[in-house]
């Protein structure tokens, strides 16, 4: 038996065919990948090709205007911070509480499965839907000022509260019970364990969280669309009732303008608005990497 | 002004309660297990018994009073100048408001000159008797609370319950925003459907809003050219492109790429996902269209339009390519080891046992996983708004300019007419439409992915 039956020409030549399959397979999930990130770096380079000659300090500092020399980003960016800070102020206290609640206190029953199954529901419902509640009730019942920051930061806020829910729910869940016990067994009630113990311990993980559903609402235009913040604004907004536009619907308006010299501002709109995106998710994995404890 | 001064006072006055409770209950101790709370708390339940019912009280003043200020005012002898037309009267009104708060403020009616005066007394007056209401319960609560500090007060554990009140109340918000959004759908889509019928809605071909006036008015809302629009732009389009690269990219990412490799390539890949979606629009009209557009005329097509399915179908795709991967990456992480080490055992290769034991495996996962990204891609609203154009067409051709229920949405609202009329109400019959099918999709994909767990656990 010099050769045996794996030996033949036959075998070898099917054994070279599934290598071959092989490796075509390998290269096409290596294609893959290549392929989506070459979207990534075509997107990239056409805006930076685009925007980067637009980036200058009378760029950032001005606000919207009718000719493109003139217009800037500082009026849109500063409504969004404005917004932002509506939205932090009011989802992250609440997300986290609620978090808390379902994580550490909540009883098995019906109520609390609906509250569970609408928290995980709201996180996927499309934004514009958000933007139709803001218009039907802060709007149109509540009669809040139309295109203001209190009322987008509003919207956000309920966008934005499940994500901060779901991830402080996670970072709660990953503080292992020894700490609790430990708790316990030195005479802590329940709600001191909770807020004296588990709820440090889990601060970096419901952080990221936050940075990352902020950074999500930060790029967010469909529902501020919808509750009017496409204003033109040729001035920085002074307060959150003022009428103010926010960096990505000032993209989406310039986006609109017949005038050549919108392109470039678009685009350099675009390269501040992703900058100050990169930021707040590097600042995120940032925080997970040095604070992250692996129990 | 003045209600906002008071709400920082009660906000001062519970701080020095807290004070107060602790420094109180400090003196009570006298030596080991002595109290049942530590001072600190009762500290705390002076405050809440100070803040608490004062804010109360302020709230339900700030809600009344608007309407007492009101009716002092038309009893005084000035407001019987004022014309009888509403729309103008509220406007005199607003600019008094406006001038009462701000003298220097610019007016357009004279006559709200003469009513300031009068208007800035008697909301001055009102804010007075709110401010003594509101730090009369301050301060009997504060006075009742005061009295209950003793030793074996069990002040810790009514804190402790308030605690949870607040707790609660809290995650009481995640049902009201459901809650709300439902309620504000179903009223505004049932005034809706009370001039136009659910069912020529649901079956109409021919969609234009702008001429929907009169007795016909049924026959301009036939919204089956956008659910056709957004099923093609969202789920067949964007899913062709989205399905095989992020299925690909995660075979790829959990079975071949070594660790430091994934390391690296996961969080860029998710760079795609971080991309604002006004971005992609920018993207897709700037370069992605004209280059279909071209393709589209150099294959023999007549007049192609500049905004097409196609572009918006396959930026969209590249937008959801990470949230596929990711699906995918869990699905594929789910299927126990022992799985694809048997086939590997037993001389497949990598290759076959990806293709004939780990991808029939996660199939559920995968499946629940893709549905979920066809629910973000129909609900996705900036890049069919920059790209796909308003042409309400029922056609097959990826070159054809075709809306989506998303985009009608945002055309119907965005412009000023009146809010009453059935083109604005049908926005929010497109949204129920838009919540009601997302939903289901996000029920049903959640339950798989649960069930499909679970078998393997």
């Amino acid at each position: 038996m010099s050769n045996p039956q794996w030996q033949t020409p036959e075998a070898r030549r099917r054994l070279a065919r599934r290598h071959a399959s092989e490796r075509r397979f390998k290269a096409l999930g290596l294609g893959a990948i290549v392929l989506s990130m070459a979207f990534l770096v075509l997107l990239l380079v056409i805006m930076l090709k685009n925007g980067l000659g637009g980036l200058d300090w009378s760029f950032l500092t001005g606000s919207d205007s009718t000719s493109p020399d003139m217009a800037g980003v500082w009026g849109a960016a500063k409504g969004s911070l404005l917004t932002m800070f509506v939205t932090l102020v009011l989802a992250f206290p609440m997300g986290v509480l609620a978090a808390i609640y379902l994580e550490e206190f909540a009883p098995k029953n019906k109520w609390i499965d609906l509250v569970e199954v609408s928290i995980n529901n709201l996180a996927a419902v499309p934004s514009i839907i958000f933007g139709l509640l803001g218009l039907a009730v802060f709007i149109n019942t509540l009669h809040l000022p139309r295109s203001s920051p209190v009322v987008g930061g509003l919207t956000l806020a309920l966008m934005t509260m499940p994500v901060i829910v779901i991830s402080g729910r996670n970072a709660i869940k990953a503080v292992p019970p020894s700490i609790r016990e430990a708790a316990y067994g030195i005479g802590a009630s329940k709600v001191q364990t909770t807020f004296h113990h588990v709820l440090p311990l889990a601060l970096p993980g419901i952080l990221t969280g936050t940075i990352i559903g902020m950074a999500r609402a930060l790029g967010e235009t469909a529902p501020l669309l919808m509750i009017g913040m496409r204003a033109f604004v040729a001035t920085p907004p002074g307060g959150i009732t003022d009428p103010s536009s926010v960096l990505p619907m000032q993209i989406f308006l310039w986006s609109d303008e017949i005038d050549k010299g919108f392109v470039q501002n678009t685009s350099a709109a675009i390269i501040v608005l992703l900058v100050f995106l990169l930021a707040m998710n590097g600042l995120a994995i940032y925080l997970r990497n040095k604070f992250e404890v692996r129990w | 002004m003045i209600l906002t001064g008071i709400l920082l006072a009660v906000v001062g006055l519970g701080l020095v309660g807290w004070f107060v409770g602790r420094g109180r209950a400090r003196l009570l101790y006298d030596g080991r297990g002595s109290m049942h709370s530590m001072p600190t708390y009762h500290g705390w339940h002076l405050a809440l018994w100070i803040v608490v019912p004062a804010l109360v009280v302020w709230t339900a003043w700030s809600a009344i009073q608007p309407g007492l200020v009101e009716g002092a005012l038309m009893a005084d002898p000035v407001a019987a100048t004022l014309p009888a037309d509403a729309m103008h009267r509220s406007a005199i009104l607003a600019e008094a408001h406006m001038l009462a708060n701000d003298p220097g403020a610019s007016v357009f009616n004279a006559q709200s000159q003469a009513l300031a005066a009068p208007l800035r007394a008697i909301v001055t007056r009102f804010s007075l008797i709110g401010a003594l209401l509101v730090a009369i319960v301050a301060f009997a609560g504060g006075a009742y609370g005061f009295t209950r500090i003793r030793a074996r007060f069990e002040a810790r554990t009514q804190v402790e319950r308030a605690v949870m009140g607040v707790l609660l109340l809290a995650s009481l918000i995640a049902i009201l925003t459901t809650f709300g959004i439902v309620a504000s759908l179903v009223f505004e889509a049932g005034l809706f459907f009370k001039d136009v019928s659910p069912i020529a809605f649901l079956t109409g071909t021919h969609w234009s809003p702008g001429n929907a006036r009169g007795a016909d008015i049924a026959e301009n809302f036939g919204a089956v050219p956008l659910f056709w629009g957004t099923i093609y732009i969202g789920a067949i389009i964007a899913m062709l492109v989205a399905i095989p690269l992020g299925l690909m990219s995660a075979v790829y990412l959990t079975q071949y790429a070594s660790r430091s490799m994934r390391k690296w390539l996961k969080p860029i890949l998710e760079i795609l996902a971080g991309i604002p979606t006004v971005v992609y629009g920018y993207f897709a009209a700037l370069t992605v269209a004209p280059l279909v557009r071209d393709f589209a005329a150099s294959i023999g097509m007549q007049n192609p339009s500049t905004e097409s399915a196609l572009a918006a179908g396959l930026v969209m795709g590249v937008m959801i390519i990470p949230f596929v991967s990711s699906m995918a990456d869990d699905a594929l992480a789910a299927v126990p080891r022992a799985m694809s080490d048997g086939s590997l055992a037993l001389g497949a290769t990598r290759s076959e046992t990806i293709k004939k034991v780990l991808l029939p495996a996660a199939l559920p996962g995968i499946v629940a996983g893709v549905m979920l990204a066809i629910s973000r891609a129909i609900g996705e609203t900036m890049i069919v708004v920059m790209a796909a154009g308003a042409a309400a067409n029922l056609s097959a051709n990826p070159f054809a300019s075709m809306t989506t229920v998303t985009f009608q949405i945002v055309q119907l609202l965005t412009g000023d007419q009146e809010f009453n009329s059935p083109k604005t109400l049908s926005a929010f019959a497109l949204g129920l439409i838009l919540f009601i099918v997302t939903l289901v999709l996000n029920i049903i994909a959640l339950r798989v992915v649960k069930r499909f767990r679970e078998a393997y656990e």
